[in-house]
């Protein structure tokens, strides 16, 4: 009998915790998850004792007016540069509306983007990081999460002109830009100095000078192509000096046909293909990372390094040795000969920003909070003063004085652009196409593909 | 107790978690893999089936083609480097006895007691043309030119290497144990009529080890085709896929490029790949145990 008693018991054990493992967890879901990638903020930690999710809710909105909104937000370094400008926000929203309480949910770009597919299919947090262009918003916007915001709202934003574009659909607008990016070749100005280097102003010019600087021992462009998207954007800046404004056509009716035979993207592929040949990147850039590559250049090992504004906080990094930071300077594409772009037609876009789930159950505060987010002085003037590049908004009424060289350098290079390119070439199509074409523009670069089968591999991925 | 044992309820009670378990957690996700596969669902809004289309696409997919052959050449190079390596290492070892045996014996399985993420990112280190231990090697003999280890060329042999590497030690460790169960009068009995070391390794410890070297094999190939994270930090997949592994393709389809449909057709052949091997092997094996 005694046996009996403990085998029945044995059973119900096991069965408590089968129970307990299926059981469903809905409600907080979006507050659990892996302990060390979620950051929970609550107002003055008040919150993190109460249980999460809606029975928290529940329980607030009978109290009074408790509001609790979930972010979800793509900047898991809350302590720098933009997830530092973002969070100081939310505190001051939270100071400034005490009966709100907003809950941020961060993790690093490709863990967001698995993780919000995941949300999308079952409860999408309150307000959520977006990407402006049709390889993220397609997709999200054919199911219907995100939440439509009225666009006349935004008229004293003072949003740069066209900056929503990527934002809406079929008329609508459906998120807020952050961000105005600009492709750009950083350069170490003394070490141009000191060998008597100067900025070239067309693409034979970048070649010779590439020329000499491998001569004298340096690497002349780090470039991270192990991700493949910061190669896909340097082709972008090729195409947008080869066909000029012409850029943004040519590359819709590629993705919308299928068919990259343009003579242009042709050229502009052949470029780079020539460039890397050359020597033009550092050996095995192909497999190297962000970091990596970053650290090239700020060790004083390349001469110039490719990527895009928001990196101009480089200047203003304790880590990197004075006498490099404070001679970081920057330089756009110069011109193709026979090109149809001149030298101020820029590779430039509004890629990542905001948006607010068409289910929450608290939409109208989380689109105040929206709101409240993008008043001018706030990400522009917060932005701008970390260093963080460029706004999606006009900010010339936060300058303060003391910007670096580089960052006055990528205010006047905004301000003296006679076109900007818009969406780069690999966001410009589904994420497959995004797939496809990171993974073989290190194929055609490296040698290992013709530029041919390049062109068809990514008009395949277009189908 | 025996009564116990034949009370049908009881039985049934205790086996009915393992059962829901496999129901819920193995059998009913490849039953939705299944379904997926056939339909062009993106991971969001609604999915459309569109018959064998993801299959016929998937076998004219050379990245695909590259992950399968990349996972065959890990499964050889397991078998043919890293296991005799390791079965010669298991019995140097069982040779050495008192201190040494226990410090070799963890210092060969340091590689497996590190995280795999360090342990890409110390082989990215290694690897770098610019200020990599492996380069700097080269220099001091020498040679200045800057080797690319991750070229699209070299990267699926420098990828092999670190797999076979990191999975040595617990190679070793089982082969190790497997020795060490061998009965010692064997070899007391082989040293009186005057066999070494090979004529013993050869006639005593291999053919004792059959049933080790099975399971090792197995297993060696089972993880060969389930490769992923040390791939998937150290290239993910790249250059252009060429060290592409079926799992982090799949992971890329279903993930990144929003094909959720596709990769589970992938997940799907993946399947049917690993009980193809394994019920082969298992004949094999089986053959060999009858003859």
């Amino acid at each position: 009998m005694k046996k009996k008693v403990i085998a029945t018991l044995l059973t119900a054990a096991m069965m408590a915790t089968m129970i307990a493992g299926c059981g469903s967890d809905k409600g907080s879901a979006p507050a659990s998850g892996d302990a060390q990638n979620v950051q929970e903020q609550a107002a003055g930690g008040e919150k993190a004792a109460e249980p999460a999710g809606d029975s928290a809710d529940a329980a607030g909105e009978a109290s009074g007016g408790e509001v609790t909104i979930k972010l979800f937000s793509n900047l898991p370094d809350r302590k720098n540069g933009q997830g530092l400008v973002e969070q100081t926000i939310i505190d001051e929203y939270m100071a400034a509306n005490p009966n709100v309480s907003i809950e941020v949910e961060a993790l690093d770009e490709e863990a967001y983007k698995t993780k919000f597919k995941a949300y999308a299919m079952d409860g999408m947090p309150d307000v959520v990081s977006i990407w402006g262009q049709p390889s993220f918003l397609d997709e999200v916007l054919d199911a219907g999460v995100l939440a439509e915001l009225n666009e006349e709202d935004y008229i004293d934003y003072s949003f740069i002109a066209g900056s929503l574009d990527g934002f809406k659909k079929d008329d609508k607008l459906y998120g807020l830009p952050r961000n105005t990016d600009i492709m750009l070749f950083y350069y170490n100005q003394k070490m141009f100095e000191d060998n008597g280097w100067e900025v070239p102003a067309t693409y034979d010019d970048l070649m010779a000078l590439c020329a000499d600087i491998k001569d004298a021992g340096f690497t002349p462009v780090a470039m991270d192509g192990g991700d493949g998207w910061p190669m896909a954007c340097f082709l972008t800046d090729i195409l947008v000096q080869v066909a000029g404004v012409d850029y943004a056509d040519i590359v819709s009716n590629a993705v919308a046909t299928g068919d990259f035979g343009a003579p242009e993207i042709r050229q502009a592929t052949q470029i780079l293909v020539d460039s890397a040949n050359a020597g033009m990147f550092q050996v095995g850039y192909d497999s190297q990372d962000y970091g990596t590559t970053m650290n090239l250049f700020t060790n004083g090992q390349a001469a110039m390094y490719c990527m895009g504004s928001w990196d101009c906080s480089m200047a203003l990094n304790e880590d990197i040795a004075p006498e490099i930071r404070d001679n970081i300077r920057a330089f756009t594409m110069p011109t193709v000969d026979g090109g149809k772009g001149g030298a101020n037609d820029i590779a430039a876009w509004n890629g990542g920003g905001y948006a607010v789930s068409a289910n929450s159950a608290v939409k109208d505060e989380a689109i105040k909070f929206l709101n409240y987010m993008y008043q001018p002085d706030k990400l522009s003037k917060y932005g701008w003063e970390n260093g963080v590049g460029l706004s999606a908004q006009d900010q010339t009424a936060y300058l303060t004085g003391n910007e670096t060289e580089l960052q006055k350098q990528v205010m006047d290079i905004l301000k003296n652009a006679t076109s900007i390119s818009g969406t780069p070439i690999n966001d410009c199509g589904p994420s497959a196409f995004k797939t496809a074409i990171e993974s073989e523009i290190q194929g055609v670069s490296n040698g290992s593909t013709s530029v041919d089968d390049f062109l068809a591999a990514i008009g395949a991925a277009c189908k | 107790m025996k009564k116990l044992y034949s009370n049908k309820p009881v039985i049934f009670s205790l086996i009915l978690p393992g059962i829901l378990v496999f129901l819920f957690a193995v059998l009913a996700p490849i039953c939705l893999s299944i379904y997926y596969g056939f339909t062009d669902y993106s991971g969001m809004g609604e999915a459309h089936l569109v018959g064998f289309e993801n299959y016929t696409n998937l076998f004219h997919d050379s990245a695909f083609g590259r992950s399968l052959r990349n996972s065959l050449l890990l499964a050889i190079g397991f078998i043919c480097i890293q296991h005799p390596i390791a079965i010669i290492v298991a019995a140097v070892l069982d040779k050495l006895q008192g201190k040494a045996e226990g410090i070799f014996r963890c210092i060969y399985f340091i590689p497996n007691v590190i995280s795999v993420a360090v342990i890409a990112y110390l082989w990215k280190f290694i690897y770098n043309p610019d200020f990599g231990l492996l380069n700097n090697i080269l220099r001091a003999f020498g040679y200045t030119e800057k080797v690319n280890w991750l070229s699209q060329q070299n990267a699926i042999w420098s990828v092999l290497i670190v797999l076979i590497w990191h999975g040595f030690g617990w190679g070793m460790l089982i082969y190790y144990t497997g020795i060490k169960n061998i009965d010692p009068v064997l070899y007391e009995a082989a040293s009186i009529d005057g066999a070494n070391w090979w004529t013993t390794f050869f006639r005593i410890t291999l053919p004792l080890m059959k049933p080790v070297i099975q399971i090792n094999v197995t297993m060696a190939i089972i993880s060969a085709l389930k490769q992923m994270e040390t791939v998937y930090l150290l290239t993910n997949g790249g250059p252009n896929n060429s060290t592409q592994f079926a799992a982090n393709y799949l992971y890329q389809q279903a993930f990144k490029a929003f094909k959720y449909g596709y990769g589970n057709a992938i997940g799907v052949i993946f399947i049917v790949i690993c009980i193809l091997v394994t019920v082969a092997l298992n004949t094999i094996f089986k053959d060999k145990q009858d003859a």
